[in-house]
């Protein structure tokens, strides 16, 4: 011992306290399972699809009621008759809403029986999962003096679309036992519609967020500064009206007087001129220079400000007018459309100064360079639009349309019988189907006003597996054109971290304006501020109307949803009270976030919805509030302490964007250690990688690969197979491919756990050489093990379904689905119709192939009359069948039959074909190493080690090197271990505790080559590879591109109606096009009898007869072969051209333009 | 070969500062956009007038004023010159 022993007594002394504190603390070798223990914690609470459900759930319990309450009561009167002399006393009618109710999803036959609907159903049936929406009305009578009131229980107004999964859907809170009873599958997240039998998921999207200041520099324009104030009144149905306050740039603008410096100018809405910001003062009842100065400088000693706005002070004005009608006019902006958010009551003159007031003091600051600019891009800045905002957006005006209609259709009543029942006024149709409609296309809107809403908001939800699922119910888009040059807003923003996957984005237009939730975003819906407004009053906040000008210099603003709304003292003691109070869960939400900006001495609160924001572990004194504790509660599983029991707890809490800016964060509770970077941390990141979205997720060692792969994977792993859905095989779905073998990872990330990627894989563990062998795997081919492919590897199943229904029964042209007969239908392809049942359906388990028939239907001809058409009377019937692909064959796996919304008979056949993988099918790793399979070779020809292992891929070298994608060798090499091992492989990427030589240390241990070569000899002559060889498993995707839906050649075939061109695509056996820029190539050789073919002979050639005399096409009939021009009365004198049947075309409609193309000819001279 | 132009097209923005009006109605002859202003900066006067009728009105202005000045300024004498008959 080298201490003497008062030393170590103190020594020992020291430990023991260390450890009596440390015995709850999370030591750094716990740390990584207990952070996982946490994330799991959350996703087993919240799942990955929670914004849209909770914003699903918001709008139905929340947003709806409020609609219908707040809409003004329906106020109607009878009319006056002016029977008699006398005045009459009118009834009126008063009809106000109260209470909504929302029922489970009903479906109402035909017959009118209610049946309660399930999802499945729906989608089988092509039918809405949809809910019945009910409305207590109060109709109020009052005739002279005698007030009737009446009260209408539960009338229904409407049908809402349930979103899945949420409170309202039939399988909330099912078990997995009970939802694959219904045939659901137990994994699906839900957080979608099923809008007549296709799913649709609502895209979030991303908007400015509004009510808050933004001070914007301009470089060389009319103006310097733009502060602009985008308000916008929550929960109402009134558009943003913003409202700019501008800095005229030095010199520019209107050019006159500019000597006095840079005037402050005011833009409001409905008034289109700019104003002085004095008269806006003076305009809302300040009208001293004194008064208005202090709303804008709150320090009169500040003589750089005072400078600034000196020049503002001298130019004022009273506001034009004297007019009472102008006076009102103006007085009416002021109050209801400027700053609506501050006010739209009367007597906010007050209110709205100090916070016009606050934005030029902020331009001001801006302009001497004291306060950064605001970003656009900040993702604290901008606000996502979910399922419920954009809904609730919908059913306004749609609830506002049935107002509208109801009081037309009471008037009328009343005008015709002096009352009105109400069951009769109210027009159900109006919110079913505007809802249906908007989810059904995508246009936001009104459907007249199809072309100026938003498009694209709601989508099919992408179904080819089931990671593509997952991500595209966490997708978020803004709608900024995708022509715009502007690159900004398409780049990843610092702020972006954690909120938004860096890797997932598409590639092309859209890139970085499309975007991806990270994993643990979570999207705020919004909640009152009034109980928050209440405790800041009792708190000693002194209100903005009541507070001297004076005072606010030396106070912190503070403001509520961009609201200014009062100023405090000790703004110090408040913060942590207002926090405290969101770590209990007390009277403040824990999704409201509370930034304190010290330096501009500002508190900002904001409890609106759409704010991205994500979960942080709380850090108090260098130590995290997660203790050793909260994980074994959470570990055992009987105790039910959950996600909710951390939030309440005070150990983690909701941080958003912009307060994340105002916390000092930690990567790794191990840099809370004292003496580290920083002692003030605040709060601790839960795990970094959590900073990924769904599908780069699934890439292992995704921190080892150039940044661009990873986002080449995640947009290729939405089109690998796998099984997209345990419950497929009842499912109906136009497309589907499901993998034979599926595999999951043998090297995984621990995200993949909670993506279901182990349940649900798309994907096998191939092995895998990475050699030059034959030359068959240049430029991204890849070599494949004919005998594993006869034995399954990547086989795979393709379904494709068709559907047909019945239509107009009983009446002229019905449409029936029957079994087509030569005699009676007209129209029949040539093709085997005996194949269908006499139902006219083809039966289960029936081999079809291009061509075939597999729905029979018959549209009937109306009757016609006339004698002289015998075709007319033979033919009662036009046949109307579907027939497969052309191009596909198969076996009928399904024939479902039912009855649509409409009671008609609906079909829907599944037809099943295998697809093992041949040449040009596309598989790739999950790194963004796509190829296409180049060459098959059976076993006996591949590469094999001394162990006798042949591979089942071989890549190219050269598909590495350029392409830095070194997680998949580390993939390689960690599968390689684990399938030793006998354990499944970690590649959680920044993750310090696995790395290529732990991985190869002990890969030699199992006697293998420290990293993952080896000898390999050649399968065709048995000679010794000359080097050895990367060889491992490493996990392969099969793509859903694959020759056989590719390949592709005409010779001669369909051609267009419209100008006898060859048709265009695949589908309809069309032709190849020769494009301009092909022409131009040919053209550059002089090929004039090649360019000649390609464009004419072989695409539309025809004949026209020319009268020689006008140059016009004459009248040809060529079975007397007599021509004739009217207008020349020329018999003779006719030319035969060749022109294209398109040329024909244009002359044509050139002559219906009253253009005359004339085509002069000439005898050849010679 | 010109591409077709997209029929999706976006309705024109309206601008937040417009230009004023200069044309207005007559309040005596009712023609619509008739009268007419002249700002003579100098004298600090407006006169307005009415080609159709030939009614004029005359008012001072100040170097803010914007011919829509004179015109309620014209309307307002009108209104006045009605409230004291």
């Amino acid at each position: 011992m080298m201490y003497d022993d008062e030393e170590e007594e103190e020594m020992e002394h020291m430990e023991d306290e260390a450890e009596e504190i440390d015995i709850d603390e999370i030591t750094s070798e716990q740390w990584q399972e207990a952070c996982w223990v946490v994330i799991s914690a959350y996703f087993d609470e919240k799942g990955l699809v929670r914004q849209q459900l909770d914003s699903f759930d918001e709008f139905v319990q929340m947003n709806v009621q409020r609609i219908v309450e707040d809409s003004p009561p329906v106020e109607l009167q009878s009319e006056v008759q002016h029977l008699q002399g006398d005045l009459e006393n009118p009834t009126k009618f008063s009809l106000k809403f109260n209470q909504i109710y929302l029922s489970k999803p009903t479906h109402w036959e035909k017959d009118g029986a209610p049946m309660p609907m399930m999802p499945n159903e729906a989608r089988l049936r092509n039918l809405t999962y949809s809910s019945p929406l009910y409305v207590d009305i109060t109709k109020q009578i009052q005739q002279d003096d005698d007030v009737t009131e009446k009260t209408y229980e539960k009338v229904f107004v409407g049908k809402v679309p349930v979103m899945l999964r949420s409170s309202y859907c039939m399988l909330s809170n099912m078990t997995d036992r009970d939802l694959t009873e219904l045939n659901e599958c137990p994994l699906d997240p839900g957080g979608y519609f099923v809008i007549n039998g296709s799913e649709k998921v609502l895209i979030a999207q991303e908007k400015m967020a509004t009510n808050t200041v933004y001070v914007f520099s301009m470089k060389d324009g009319k103006y310097a500064f733009k502060t602009e104030c985008r308000s916008c009144l929550e929960n109402s149905s009134r558009p943003t009206s913003t409202m700019w306050v501008n800095m005229m740039s030095r010199g520019g603008g209107s050019g006159k007087k500019t000597a006095m410096g840079q005037r402050i100018i005011a833009i409001l809405p409905y008034i289109k001129q700019e104003i002085p910001v004095m008269i806006v003062f003076r305009a809302l009842g300040f009208v001293s220079d004194r008064d208005i100065l202090e709303h804008i400088i709150y320090d009169f000693e500040d003589p750089e400000m005072m400078e600034m706005v000196k020049a503002v002070a001298r130019r004022s004005l009273r506001y034009p007018g004297t007019k009472q009608q102008r006076i009102k006019y103006a007085r009416e902006i002021l109050q209801k459309e400027l700053l609506p958010h501050v006010g739209v009551s009367e007597h906010c003159e007050t209110k709205k100064a100090f916070f016009i007031g606050y934005m030029v003091h902020r331009l001001l600051l801006a302009a001497l360079g004291r306060r950064e600019l605001d970003d656009r891009d900040h993702i604290g800045n901008k606000r996502l639009d979910l399922a419920g905002p954009l809904l609730a957006f919908l059913f306004r005006a749609l609830f506002r349309n049935l107002l509208k209609e109801m009081r037309l259709t009471a008037q009328k009543y009343i005008n015709k019988n002096g009352d009105f029942a109400l069951e009769v006024c109210v027009k159900t149709s109006t919110i079913t189907r505007g809802l249906a409609y908007s989810l059904a296309t995508g246009n936001w809107g009104d459907q007249k006003k199809a072309h100026q809403s938003r498009a694209g908001v709601s989508q099919v939800l992408n179904r080819l597996t089931y990671t593509a699922t997952l991500s595209h119910l966490r997708r978020a888009n803004s709608p900024i054109g995708r022509e715009g040059k502007l690159a900004k807003p398409r780049q990843l923003h610092n702020t972006q971290w954690g909120m938004v996957c860096p890797a997932e984005t598409p590639e092309g237009q859209a890139v970085g304006l499309v975007k991806n939730l990270a994993l643990m975003a979570y999207i705020s819906v919004g909640s009152l501020p009034e109980p928050i407004l209440e405790f800041l009053e009792e708190w000693s906040m002194e209100n903005l109307e009541e507070v001297s000008p004076s005072a606010i210099a030396d106070a912190t603003k503070i403001f509520v949803n961009g609201a200014w709304v009062g100023i405090h003292r000790d703004p110090d003691h408040l913060m942590s009270t207002l926090k405290k109070l969101r770590r209990q869960m007390d009277i403040i939400v824990s999704e409201v976030s509370m930034v304190r900006d010290i330096r501009d001495r500002e508190i900002r609160i904001y409890t609106d919805a759409g704010r991205v924001c994500r979960p942080l572990l709380i850090v108090e004194n260098q130590r995290l509030a997660l203790k050793a504790t909260h994980i074994n509660r959470l570990k055992d599983t009987e105790n039910k302490f959950s996600w909710s029991d951390l939030v309440a707890g005070g150990v983690v809490e909701l941080i958003d964007a912009m307060e994340e800016e105002t916390v000092m964060l930690a990567m790794m509770p191990d840099d809370l250690k004292v003496g580290g970077y920083c002692d003030t941390y605040t709060h601790c990141e839960i795990h970094p990688a959590m900073i990924l979205g769904v599908c780069a997720s699934i890439i292992p060692f995704p921190d080892h690969n150039q940044s661009p792969r990873n986002t080449y994977q995640s947009a290729m792993g939405k089109q690998a197979m796998g099984v997209y859905t345990t419950n497929f095989h009842v499912r109906m779905d136009t497309l589907a491919h499901v993998l034979y073998y599926p595999q999951k990872p043998l090297v995984t990330t621990r995200s993949m756990e909670y993506l279901r990627f182990n349940e649900l894989p798309a994907g096998i563990n191939a092995i895998v050489a990475i050699l030059s062998y034959s030359g068959y795997n240049q430029e991204d081919s890849v070599i494949m093990n004919n005998s594993a492919i006869d034995r399954g590897l990547f086989r795979s199943v393709f379904y494709r379904s068709y559907r047909d229904n019945e239509a107009n029964v009983d009446n002229p042209n019905e449409e029936l689905i029957e079994k087509p007969t030569r005699d009676k239908c007209s129209g029949m392809r040539h093709a085997l119709y005996e194949k269908l049942d006499d139902d006219g359906i083809i039966s289960p388990g029936m081999r079809v192939s291009g061509d075939d028939v597999i729905i029979g239907k018959t549209v009937a001809l109306p009757e016609i009359d006339d004698d002289l058409d015998a075709q007319g009377k033979k033919y009662s019937k036009r046949d109307s069948s579907t027939f497969l692909r052309s191009s596909e064959t198969g076996i009928v796996d399904q024939v479902m039959m039912s009855l649509n919304n409409d009671g008609n008979k609906f079909v829907k056949i599944r037809v099943r074909s295998v697809r093992s993988p041949q040449i040009g099918d596309k598989f790739a790793s999950r790194h963004g190493q796509k190829g296409t399979m180049g060459i098959m070779y059976r076993q006996e020809d591949m590469p094999f080690t001394c162990e006798g292992l042949t591979p089942d891929i071989i890549i190219n070298p050269h598909a590495v090197p350029s392409r830095m994608t070194i997680g998949h060798l580390i993939e390689c090499l960690q599968g390689k271990l684990s399938a030793n091992k006998g354990e499944i492989g970690d590649a959680t990427p920044f993750n310090d505790t696995v790395n290529v030589q732990k991985i190869s240390n002990l890969l030699q241990e199992y006697g293998y080559h420290l990293r993952g070569n080896e000898v390999m000899y050649n399968g065709h002559t048995g000679g010794k590879l000359t080097t050895q060889i990367f060889f491992g498993p490493t996990y392969y995707q099969r793509l859903k591109h694959m020759v056989d839906d590719k390949i592709h050649s005409r010779a001669r075939g369909p051609i267009q109606m419209m100008n006898r061109q060859p048709m265009e695509g695949r589908a309809r056996d069309g032709g190849l096009r020769f494009g301009e820029m092909e022409r131009d190539c040919q053209i550059s050789h002089g090929a004039t009898q090649f360019l000649r073919e390609r464009l004419f002979e072989v695409s539309d050639p025809y004949h026209v007869y020319i009268c020689n005399n006008c140059g016009l096409i004459v009248v040809a009939n060529l079975r007397t072969n007599s021509f004739e021009c009217k207008a020349c009365r020329n018999k003779t004198q006719v030319s035969a051209v060749r022109i294209p049947y398109a040329c024909k075309l244009l002359f044509q409609e050139l002559m219906s333009m009253s253009i005359a193309p004339r085509l002069m000819v000439q005898a050849a001279t010679n | 070969m010109g591409k077709r132009k997209s029929k999706r097209k976006p309705p024109p923005k309206s601008r937040a500062v417009e230009p004023l009006e200069t044309q207005f109605n007559c309040p005596f002859c009712n023609h619509e956009r008739v009268c007419e202003v002249k700002m003579d900066r100098e004298k600090n006067v407006g006169f307005i007038s009415c080609r159709v009728c030939l009614e004029d009105f005359q008012t001072n202005i100040n170097y803010l004023s914007e011919p829509i000045d004179v015109y309620s300024d014209w309307v307002d004498a009108c209104e006045s010159a009605n409230a004291a008959a």
